[in-house]
């Protein structure tokens, strides 16, 4: 039996929320999100970053939170969903999925708005490419993805009925 | 209409259509992330974490388990083995053969051995490294053809099951064939791969009781298996409607329920198990790999007369639900769609020391699909004619029996599906650009609703009115995902002419209605029945109260948006909750067995058939061998849509589904164990390898069809892979019969092609 890790104190912002813990230096953004940071959205679908479940955004950007070991978080900003309400590109982001149907189980969705809201906010006017891209970490699999596209193609612009947006 | 063929079909999903969806308040919760799965558990008190020790060996004799170390270890509150199980150590929905904590032996690297219940994650983890079990290694049967013949896993043998179907003299017929094709074909242990993996909690109710919120497929099943084991009444266990991540099948045997329902009990605290992907690839249900050998012959003009399939299914260390796959992999070897003069289709059921194999969608249908659907394709290129033709010379009639001579029931004739099939635009051919190969290729697929072939298969539901007012319709269904909830608000908004807001959908409670499983497409036929059944009386009887109650007439009033009208629409009289305040819940019931033929007591096959054509469009690529699905276009004859962006949901996703089959999906074994653990190794599709989809609807159904509404949750997947490797043969040359699709395989094929000529 190995001793316990060692416990180390890291401060960063959740949701705006400042938040002060004391965790095993390696433990992963995913576990305290869920564990003392409360939060549902944030989905653990594969720890190994490649489902796209628990992304958040650090500092701006996408991230899986799984990958994202607690001593790198001193002083970092970490967004999820929760904490996204009232951003407006979260607003476009959810408005296209919603209308368009782009979820079925929606256990990954969360997920896929973090990455496209992080998109967005970096590219305000992101084309369909460029959204498309922002989803390459993001796994579906209820939908077959066609719902999304049709989502992507409304935030793209590329619409046809942006007018009733 | 389509403008090529004068049929009643109409594209879903254009951006007309789309303008005037209805999508539903639950969409918009789960976008923001504040529904609640089963595994989400921020706000229980006194929340245990339990976790499973698995063998990790393939076939061994249990000679001592040794958990004296972990008991003692930090933050444990309990560690179970066998010795633990107050009731019957064993499950299965058919047959129970799986222990839920082997004793004496154990059957593949998954089997559970013993569990614990600690207060973190961290901690249990750490007190399983602390068990200790003695393994006495036992010969390890790998080889699904060969497995009978090897040490038996359980009795005396490893066969499970061998069935056959036959129809007329396939010996004699063959005799007749101007053309024979022989072929061996091989289907992959696909995963299903759900985002939410296997999990859930049980909860002490303090009466002795548990209650469950869990990812499951059938609560009031899974309730009757439960009781058995934790030696509990069936009435102390509840199953509590909560939303499910995803479960295709998978979720359909129980998974965590008997290991969080014991640790509950034992600590009488609530206890989250929650199998990471590592595990769940590990210990979870795959589909079923299937070796198979098929001859079919036709004579000169490419009548199909003989035809036959030998079959070995894999079902692994237990039995789950492969006796059933099996009757329907047989049943859709038939060739449902086609008329032939003889068949025989052989199977065999074999366990092996290779994980676990149950449902999965499309339930063995989809492997035997591409089977026949390929072996259609060879006929047709051994006679020079268009596989169109040659399907469309041999496709069964409205008014036939079924392949099995049973009765069945189509939407519209399958040859209708076919000619909208020939008329796809993907047929007109773009020229391949160097390095990239383009083709295209359609395959069809029948598939029916129901459990089928002899298995008990009631459905039942409720419709009350909540004390707010809200007309409640309850049904056990399990929602993951399929959009079950809008489709029957939608349902209930037409017949009661009221708003998406005067109705509230209760799914998957075990306390509410038993509807029976959520599986095999039934559950859309099972809610038409009811609210067929229930609705015009209940509708009457809630006038009536009115009537009564304001001294208009009944005869005058209809329900409506809010409540009770005058029939001319003009004025609400009585709103549903003045309603409800009046009379109560005025609940109303009904359970039926699932449509049969008429004639028929019990089922053969499927009475309740759905068509489906798919016309796929790929790109080979000659550097690299690897497949692109560019398009699919999909033709389906199933019935009225109710909730159009449900049902091309439906269609769309398990298309990509039955696309990962062909392209990269597989669970490969080595001894005993798996090669992958976790999706980035088993690789499903992203957004950038989903194709561009089109489906289209061929369907009038007219308003007084006895079975207006059929199940799509596993149509699309029905014919996607013959579709495709059509596809790959139009665009190279290579016919595929090894599922998924070999890069290195079909690269050294082009070679040998392009060497050739």
């Amino acid at each position: 039996m190995t001793d316990a890790p060692e416990k180390q104190v890291v401060s960063f912002y959740l949701d705006g929320e400042p938040m002060t813990l004391k965790v095993p230096a390696a433990t992963s953004l995913l576990d305290i999100l869920r564990g003392p940071g409360r939060l549902t959205s944030v989905r653990a679908g594969c720890r190994v970053g490649r489902c796209g479940s628990c992304t958040v955004l650090l500092n701006g950007r996408s991230a899986p939170a799984c990958l994202v070991p607690a001593w790198r978080l001193s002083g970092c900003r970490v967004e999820s969903v929760e904490g996204l309400t009232e951003d407006p590109d979260f607003l476009r982001v959810a408005s296209a999925l919603t209308r368009e149907s782009a979820l079925q189980c929606g256990y990954c969705t969360p997920g896929m708005v973090v990455s496209l809201v992080s998109c967005l906010r970096n590219e305000p006017g992101a084309d369909l490419h460029r959204l498309q891209e922002a989803l390459a970490g993001n796994l579906c699999r209820c939908t077959g993805y066609g719902g999304l596209r049709r989502a992507l193609d409304r935030l793209s612009g590329e619409g046809r009925d942006q007018d009733d947006l | 209409m389509s403008r090529d063929t004068d049929l009643p079909v109409q594209t879903l999903g254009t951006d007309r259509q789309r303008r005037h969806w209805w999508v539903g308040q639950e969409t918009a919760r789960r976008v923001a992330g504040k529904t609640l799965f089963s595994t989400d558990t921020p706000d229980i008190p006194g929340l245990l974490h339990g976790a499973i020790l698995r063998s990790g060996v393939a076939h061994a004799r249990v000679v001592s388990v040794d958990v004296s170390k972990a008991r003692t270890m930090p933050g444990v509150q309990a560690v179970i083995t066998a010795d633990d199980i107050p009731g019957s150590n064993s499950f299965g929905i058919v047959l129970r053969d799986q222990p839920v904590l082997c004793r004496d032996r154990v059957r593949f690297e998954g089997d559970a051995v013993a569990a614990v219940a600690a207060q973190t994650p961290e901690q249990a983890r750490a007190a399983l490294a602390a068990i200790g079990v003695t393994y006495e290694p036992l010969p390890v049967v790998t080889d699904a053809g060969t497995a009978e013949q090897g040490f038996a896993l359980h009795g005396r043998s490893n066969l499970l099951a061998a069935h056959s179907l036959r129809q007329g003299d396939f010996r004699e017929a063959l005799e007749r064939c101007a053309l024979v094709v022989e072929r061996s074909y091989r289907t992959p242990r696909q995963m299903h791969a759900f985002m939410e993996t296997e999990g859930g909690v049980a909860i002490p109710d303090g009466r002795g009781g548990l209650s469950f919120q869990v990812g499951c497929q059938s609560g009031h099943r899974d309730v009757i298996q439960l009781a058995d084991i934790l030696g509990l009444a069936p009435e102390q266990i509840e199953i509590r409607p909560v939303p499910t991540g995803g479960a295709f099948g998978g979720k359909d045997e129980l998974t965590v329920q008997p290991v969080a329902g014991l640790l509950a009990l034992k600590t009488g605290r609530p206890v989250l198990v929650h199998l990471d992907r590592f595990e769940s690839c590990r210990s979870g249900i795959k589909r079923h790999p299937v070796l198979a050998r098929a001859t079919t012959g036709c004579d000169r003009d490419g009548r199909l007369l003989a035809h036959r399939v030998d079959a070995i299914l894999d079902t692994g260390a237990y039995a789950s639900l492969g006796p059933s796959v099996l009757e329907n992999f047989l049943d859709h070897a038939t060739g449902p769609l086609y008329r032939i003069d003889a068949y025989e289709v052989c199977g065999r059921l074999v366990y092996t020391n290779n994980g676990v194999a149950g449902a999965f969608r499309g339930f063995g249908g989809n492997q035997a699909t591409f089977v026949v659907e390929s072996q259609m394709d060879a006929l047709a290129a051994g006679l020079g004619l268009s596989p169109l033709e040659l399907r469309r010379r041999n496709l069964r009639q409205p008014g036939e029996s079924g392949s099995r001579g049973q009765p069945v029931r189509w939407t519209r004739p399958p040859s209708e599906v076919l000619q909208l099939a020939e008329v796809s635009p993907l047929w007109q051919s773009r020229s391949g650009k160097g390095r990239w190969l383009e083709g295209t290729g359609m395959a069809m697929g029948a598939q029916g609703n129901g459990l089928g072939d002899g298995l008990p298969d009631a459905g039942g539901g409720r419709l009350s009115l909540t004390p707010e007012g809200l007309v409640r319709a309850e049904f056990g269904f399990v929602d993951f995902g399929q959009n079950l909830t809008e489709a029957i608000t939608r349902r209930l908004c037409q017949q009661l002419h009221c708003d998406s807001e005067d109705v509230q959908v209760v799914l998957g409670g075990s306390r509410g209605p038993d509807s029976g499983p959520t599986s095999a497409s039934r559950s859309s036929v099972v809610v038409e029945q009811v609210l067929a059944a229930v609705l015009p009386g209940w509708c009457r009887r809630l006038c009536a109260v009115v009537a009564a109650h304001t001294g208009t007439e009944a005869r005058l009033l209809v329900c409506g948006s809010g409540g009770i009208w005058r029939r001319d629409r003009k004025e609400r009289v009585c709103s549903y909750r003045e309603l409800a305040g009046i009379a109560g819940d005025l609940s109303a019931g009904h359970q039926e067995d699932f449509p049969v033929g008429p004639g028929q007591e019990k089922p053969t096959g499927r009475f309740l058939q759905l068509l489906i054509a798919t016309v796929a469009r790929v790109a080979v690529d000659r550097l690299t061998g690897r497949v692109r699905v560019a398009d699919l276009h999909h033709i389906t004859a199933a019935g009225r849509v109710i909730h159009p962006p449900g049902y091309l949901g439906q269609i769309e996703g398990a298309a990509v589904m039955g696309m990962g089959m062909v392209l990269t999906e597989d669970m490969p074994m080595e001894d005993g164990h798996y090669r992958f653990d976790n999706l980035d190794q088993y690789l499903i599709p992203t957004i950038h390898d989903a194709p561009v989809q089109r489906v289209d609807v061929l369907d009038d159904t007219r308003p007084d069809d006895e079975f207006p509404v059929r199940g799509v949750g596993e149509l699309g997947i029905e014919a996607v892979a013959p579709a495709i490797t059509a596809a790959i043969r139009n665009a190279c040359g290579v016919s595929v019969t090894r599922l998924p699709v070999n890069p290195d395989w079909l690269l050294a094929k082009l070679r040998e092609l392009e060497g050739r000529s």
